[in-house]
This record gives structure tokens, C-alpha cells and sequence, in this order.
């Protein structure tokens, strides 16, 4: 099988996922991971698919863009080699809100990213008055076990606190029952 | 006593609800065992349904009080036909599940039960659980019912995959 990262975009409304998965199922593909939501108003929807080998990124982005076009959906297919990163495990939720302001994601993701935490999941919702915007993120984060999650904490709070914002920085804790 | 092998889905005996266990047996009583030590060889392993080894009988073996997060505990218990008779305050907390390892989900629970059983030597019981090990019980029994923790997912994003990928 040969994989394939696949996007699309568009106005929200009923029956993208039949469009787009009904076509997937007519070439003879094979859902993997999905990760779906509405970010203002647009429905978006991120796909890994396997497909027979043979097929081509160009054919399998026809297929999904007939069906697709009639809803006004953007389709993008690009190849991956599936399961080949190595992925940690997320073991922080970091929650920041505050004032909308330039350069809240920018700064920390950056921060992040020099001490090597990797961000795994990401949400970020724009909310409040006109007047009064307010923006919301919640990130799930591999910390490293090398780095000191305290410490990680203390930089991550200089930075919100320097944007005047909100952040907290808190464990995963996942029970196994 | 064996340790059993634990049941992985899509094993049909975890989507079953299970037996009633009834009177007390030899046999009772040795599944029992079993329980106890298949759940004793896991690493971390604080609770155990009889469907995870492939029973489908309302048994179920719990330990709460290696637990950090445990505040009262009744220790080591092997229920059989547990009822849940009360439960208070809910609360949401991300659960694994041996039979399920490679996701988690979010899991609203019940912080506080009463709960009526019959323990280890067949003798009804009233319990009253606090904390992880309401938890624990909730989980196992609805092992008993057929439910995974994935039945009981809050929302769609509530699912997160466990496995690493390599």
C-alpha cells in the first residue's frame, strides 16, 4: 500500500466527509488517521490514506477533487511514508489565554522548540468582542525526559508574562485501569 | 495459580455482557485467583475484569492502594455481581485500558459510590468508594457490561492514540 497525506478545505456544511470518503472508497483506499474540525466557519480535515500500490498522488487528487468540487471543498494529496516518525508521547497540556496579541503562539512554539518539546496537538480558538478579542490555545507537548518540566514552566511564564496573558503548564495524566 | 493472558479488543468477549457469577464455586474462587494474579504480574496494573482473561463471568479483581493518588482504599478486593447503588460527583480524568493500549480517551466517572458485591469468600458487601478507586470499580465493571472506555469518550477529540510510532 502507498500512503498519502491528504487535506481539504471549505465552507462548512453537510456531507463532505460522505463525498470525500465515498471516493476514497472508489479507488480502493483505506482510511487511516483523521483529524477534523471547523475553524470559523470552514470545515478542514486532514487524512493519512493507503491506497493500492500504483496509484499516484495526481490521480488519487482527481478523484477526491470531483468529488469534492461540486461542494467547493480545496483538496491537496501529497505522499508520505507512513509511521516512519518517531513520535513521543505527549505528557503536558500547556493552556495560554489572554488578550489577542501578535506573537503568542510564535514565542512559545519557539521556546518549545529550542528545548526540543515537541508540540503533538494543537488548538487555538479566536474569541470575545470585537472590541475585546480574546484568543484561547490548548497544546498537548512531549517534554523531553532530559529537560526540567519545572523549568520549561518558569521560561514558558516569563514569556506570558511578558505578553500579558495567561498560561498554564500542567502534567497529562493518564490512568491505566 | 496461572497468570493469564490478557484479552485484547477486537476479542468478542469484551463487547459481551458477562455471566452472572452466582453462588460461590471452587471454580468462583479460583477465577478469583487467577484475577488477582494476572493483575499482579502487569506493571501498574490496579484493577482487572474477568472478560480481560477471556471470562465472560461478573468477576472483577481491584487494588487501589499502590496508587499515589489513592486516599482511602479497602486494599486488595475480588467482587463478584458487583451493583452500583450510588453515584455522586463526576469528574473527568484520561484512562488507558490493557485491552485497549493503544488509545486513550477522557472519561467522566463518578468521584464517589456505593457499591454492593459479593467478596472473595461470597459474602455480600456494601463498599463505599471514594476517589481513584471508584474509578477503578467503574471501569472494571463496565468491562462487565460490554463497555470500553471508548464508549464513554466525552467528545470526538477526547480520543488520543498512545501508540509511539516508529
Amino acid at each position: 500500500m502507498t500512503h498519502y497525506a491528504v487535506t481539504a478545505i471549505g465552507v462548512d456544511r453537510p456531507g463532505i466527509v460522505a463525498a470525500l470518503t465515498e471516493a476514497l472508497l472508489e479507488v480502493d483506499g483505506n482510511l487511516e488517521d483523521v483529524a477534523s474540525t471547523i475553524l470559523r466557519g470552514h470545515f478542514s480535515m486532514m487524512l493519512v490514506v493507503s491506497v493500492p500500490d500504483g496509484s499516484s498522488a495526481d490521480e488519487l487528487e482527481r478523484a477526491l477533487g470531483q468529488a469534492a468540487w461540486p461542494l467547493r471543498v480545496a483538496i491537496t494529496v501529497r505522499d508520505v511514508e507512513a509511521g516512519e516518525v518517531v513520535r513521543l508521547r505527549a505528557t503536558h497540556y500547556l493552556v495560554v489565554y489572554g488578550s489577542d496579541r501578535p506573537g503568542i503562539v510564535a514565542r512559545l512554539s519557539r521556546l518549545l522548540s529550542e528545548r526540543e518539546a515537541n508540540i503533538n496537538d494543537l488548538s487555538c480558538r479566536l474569541v470575545g468582542s470585537e472590541e475585546s478579542p480574546v484568543y484561547a490555545m490548548i497544546a498537548e507537548v512531549a517534554v523531553p525526559e532530559t529537560l526540567d518540566a519545572e523549568a520549561l514552566g518558569e521560561e514558558i511564564q516569563a514569556i506570558a508574562d511578558e505578553l500579558s496573558v495567561d498560561v498554564t503548564l500542567r502534567p497529562i495524566e493518564i490512568e491505566s485501569l | 495459580m496461572p497468570v493469564r493472558d490478557v484479552v485484547l479488543y477486537p476479542n468478542p468477549v469484551l463487547k459481551r455482557r458477562a455471566d452472572e457469577a452466582g453462588a460461590p464455586t471452587e471454580a468462583l474462587r479460583a477465577l478469583g485467583q487467577d484475577l488477582v494474579d494476572t493483575m499482579r504480574a502487569g506493571p501498574a496494573t490496579v484493577g482487572l475484569a474477568a472478560p480481560q482473561i477471556g471470562v465472560s463471568q461478573r468477576a472483577l479483581a481491584m487494588d487501589a492502594s499502590p496508587h499515589p493518588k489513592t486516599t482511602r482504599t479497602h486494599g486488595l478486593l475480588v467482587l463478584f455481581d458487583p451493583v452500583v447503588l450510588e453515584a455522586h460527583d463526576p469528574d473527568l480524568l484520561r484512562e488507558g485500558c490493557l485491552s485497549v493500549p493503544d488509545l486513550t480517551a477522557n472519561v467522566r466517572r463518578a468521584r464517589r459510590i456505593l457499591v454492593r458485591a459479593h467478596d472473595a469468600v461470597g459474602e455480600e458487601r456494601v463498599y463505599e468508594m471514594e476517589g481513584f478507586e471508584a474509578r477503578i470499580l467503574l471501569h472494571e465493571l463496565d468491562h462487565l457490561d460490554g463497555l470500553l472506555m471508548l464508549d464513554r469518550a466525552a467528545s470526538s477529540s477526547d480520543l488520543f492514540a498512545r501508540r509511539v510510532y516508529r
